[in-house]
């Protein structure tokens, strides 16, 4: 029998080889692995474009292993790539202020090739048309990523407790009013928290802020945290407004209402304040997401087609109604992306609104003193513990 | 190197790689500069400073505060459940294990998200109340009562269990021999099957606090975060905060206030003392 032809010399004779051999194998798979990222893309992004309607396609028509890792804040992202993650992703889907200000400065991501991406911007919504300030370097000279998902989220309201109008006349100061504590729930956006309350405080966010307004931004995160029936993901947003648990909640658009209202419930709406105290007097605030390609010192060379690819009036469309939540595209400038959107898809995301609530929105952008922010109302949603 | 260490160095090696080297890595980062990303930094006790000025307590009591309310639920509940299995339900007991069982095999978020639907306002229970019977009553969702509730629902089993494994230890010789000698039922009970059903009780309770003390779930989706676990705390550092090290930090301090606990009910209660060994 074989088995008994082994000796103990030739066992370990026979181990070194295998050992050998796998060593070698594990080699020639990593030999592999590098050859293939011809084939192979990683994104990170925000939720929609890790879905299977927007990667199957690509996938298979390109023969191509795509992973895409979602995640819910711009932060956590950006400290991904400073961890060193720089030689894992291709692609990075962020908020509007973080390509031009931090990851371009910090090599993070590396520049487009103009000539090929800047016509895509020609057939997207008139605001978006080259050169597009969030797509571009600081100089101007550089485009950085491309635009596509975008919507004004400043809050959310059901209709049926609080008009459109008085919440639009109202605005943030709808949480000033002791009479409506018990009556809101907060989303646990906490980036985004942190610029409505400065918004319900009183002055705008995006700013460093005296130690006056930074006294009062702590009053106002006690209190309004200590007044919120509840703090959830969008989900229990959606449920607790439609269930009547709240009246409306503080950090929310077009982005979170949208499911609910494809879900035949037009009564809950994203609000955008006529006037507040943001750059200009304007109201709200609202987010354009910026693509990049990350500075990969291996690329894949899928990163720049699925920035091309996204680009199609059919992707665009199945982009804006991903999984998830649902989001007007930049592509809707382009007839032939206009067209696939149903009446009811239209609805969903407040296209009767849209244009007026983008007007009165500034855009999102970095608060220098963010981290001193976020700390402060981190310790009043913990000391409302309770409450 | 004596045989019995070398047949071990495998194991203790898997052992140092995999339990050791990860707690070792947060207590390090425990000890790095506030927001920073590497282990390269100069050691500082920064992050610690944070914590003791900070309202961390708060977000501490109130984890132990939870773990121990349903221990002590739990212990209440479980113990006539698990004394049924064993002597009471016969044939009927595998069945009910049974039903004890499958909810493991669900995932935890999505059977709170059930008890969300069921406690809404408008939902399973007050829209039938309401519907059928024209009762309207408050919700309890995103109350500290919903909060346990959740609590002892998703660590019933982990009671349950070991609790059922200790009685069902106790010899029925020596029942018999209690009752022979004159003991009334409640002396059965209360001297000879609860002692020596202790390890299966006791065992159940760390079990239980241990796991309970970790929860976050519970709080976030039927509590509406009206209450911050210290979990939840070390969540946002890790993620909004982007604060490492300080979420090392945190985790450092519940590891020791845990670790504390466990080890003076254990030297309180010795295992196998309890389980009869020595």
């Amino acid at each position: 029998m074989a088995l008994a032809q082994i000796s103990r010399r030739n066992f370990m004779q026979q181990s070194a080889l295998w050992a050998a051999a796998f060593a070698g194998g594990g080699m020639a798979g990593m030999a592999t692995a590098q050859a293939a990222r011809e084939k192979e893309l990683n994104i990170l992004c925000w939720e929609g474009y890790n879905s299977a309607q927007v990667l199957d396609p690509f996938r298979s028509s390109r023969g191509a292993t795509v992973k895409a890792e979602s995640l819910t804040n711009d932060p956590t992202m950006i400290n991904r790539l400073r961890a060193g993650e720089t030689n894992i992703w291709d692609l990075i889907n962020v908020n509007n202020p973080w390509a031009r200000k931090i990851m371009l400065p910090e090599k993070l991501i590396k520049p487009l090739d103009r000539a090929k991406f800047e016509p895509f911007f020609n057939s997207m919504m008139p605001e978006f048309k080259a050169p597009y300030k969030w797509a571009m370097d600081d100089s101007g000279e550089q485009l950085i990523g491309i635009a596509q998902r975008f919507g004004p989220y400043s809050f959310v309201v059901n209709t049926d407790k609080v008009s459109r109008a008085t919440a639009e006349d109202q605005g943030w100061n709808l949480w000033n009013d002791p009479a409506n504590a018990g009556k809101y729930g907060i989303l646990e956006s906490d980036d985004w928290n942190v610029f409505c309350l400065c918004c319900i405080a009183g002055f705008d966010p995006f700013k460093v802020h005296n130690d006056e307004e930074v006294a009062k931004f702590t009053e106002t995160a006690k209190r309004v945290f200590k007044g919120a029936k509840l703090v959830g993901d969008i989900a229990t947003m959606n449920q607790a407004l439609v269930a009547g648990e709240i009246d409306f909640h503080l950090t929310g658009g077009t982005y979170s209402a949208s499911p609910a209202r494809a879900d035949g419930h037009p009564e809950i709406r994203g609000i955008t304040p006529k006037s507040g105290p943001l750059a200009g007097g304007k109201g709200g605030i609202a987010w354009i997401e910026i693509t990049s390609v990350v500075n990969n010192p291996q690329v894949s060379p899928l990163a720049e087609d699925f920035l091309a690819y996204v680009q199609a009036p059919d992707v665009a469309h199945t982009v804006a109604f991903a999984e998830g939540t649902y989001n007007p595209v930049t592509q809707m400038g382009n007839p032939e992306c206009f067209k696939l959107f149903s009446k009811e898809q239209l609805d969903a995301i407040q296209w009767d609104s849209l244009a007026e609530e983008m007007a009165r929105s500034a855009e999102y952008d970095i608060v220098p003193d963010y981290d001193k922010l976020l700390d402060i109302m981190t310790a009043a949603k913990r000391e409302a513990s309770g409450g | 190197m004596s045989p019995g260490f070398r047949n071990a160095l495998p194991v203790m090696l898997f052992l140092l790689a995999g339990f050791a080297a990860p707690l070792i890595a947060v207590t390090w980062f425990s000890f790095m500069p506030p927001r920073t990303f590497a282990f390269t930094g100069t050691p500082t006790l920064e992050n610690y400073e944070t914590i003791f000025q900070s309202t961390s307590y708060i977000s501490f009591l109130w984890s132990l505060a939870l773990a121990a309310l349903t221990v002590v639920l739990l212990a209440l509940i479980a113990y006539p459940v698990a004394y049924g299995l064993v002597r009471v339900f016969g044939k009927w007991s595998m069945l009910a294990t049974l039903l004890f069982t499958i909810p493991l095999f669900v995932s935890e978020n999505i059977r709170l998200y059930g008890w969300v639907l069921f406690l809404i306002k408008n939902g399973v229970m007050l829209g039938t109340l309401k519907t059928y019977f024209g009762i309207q009553a408050e919700s309890i969702l995103f109350t500290l009562p919903a909060i346990v509730l959740g609590m002892v629902y998703v660590y019933l089993p982990f009671m349950l269990f070991p609790m059922t494994l200790g009685i069902s230890m106790v010899p029925q010789d020596t029942r018999d021999a209690a009752t022979d000698l004159g003991a009334s039922r409640w002396q059965v009970f209360r001297e000879v099957e609860l002692p020596l059903s202790l390890p299966g009780i006791m065992i159940g309770c760390l079990l239980t606090f241990v796991l309970a003390v970790g929860a976050i779930a519970e709080a976030k989706v039927l509590g509406g975060q009206q209450i911050i676990p210290i979990t939840h705390d070390i969540e946002i550092a890790f993620t909004y905060s982007q604060n490492w090290p300080l979420g090392a930090a945190l985790s450092v301090l519940l590891m020791l206030v845990v670790g504390a606990l466990v080890v003076l009910v254990l030297r309180r209660f010795d295992l196998d003392v309890l389980l009869g060994r020595r």
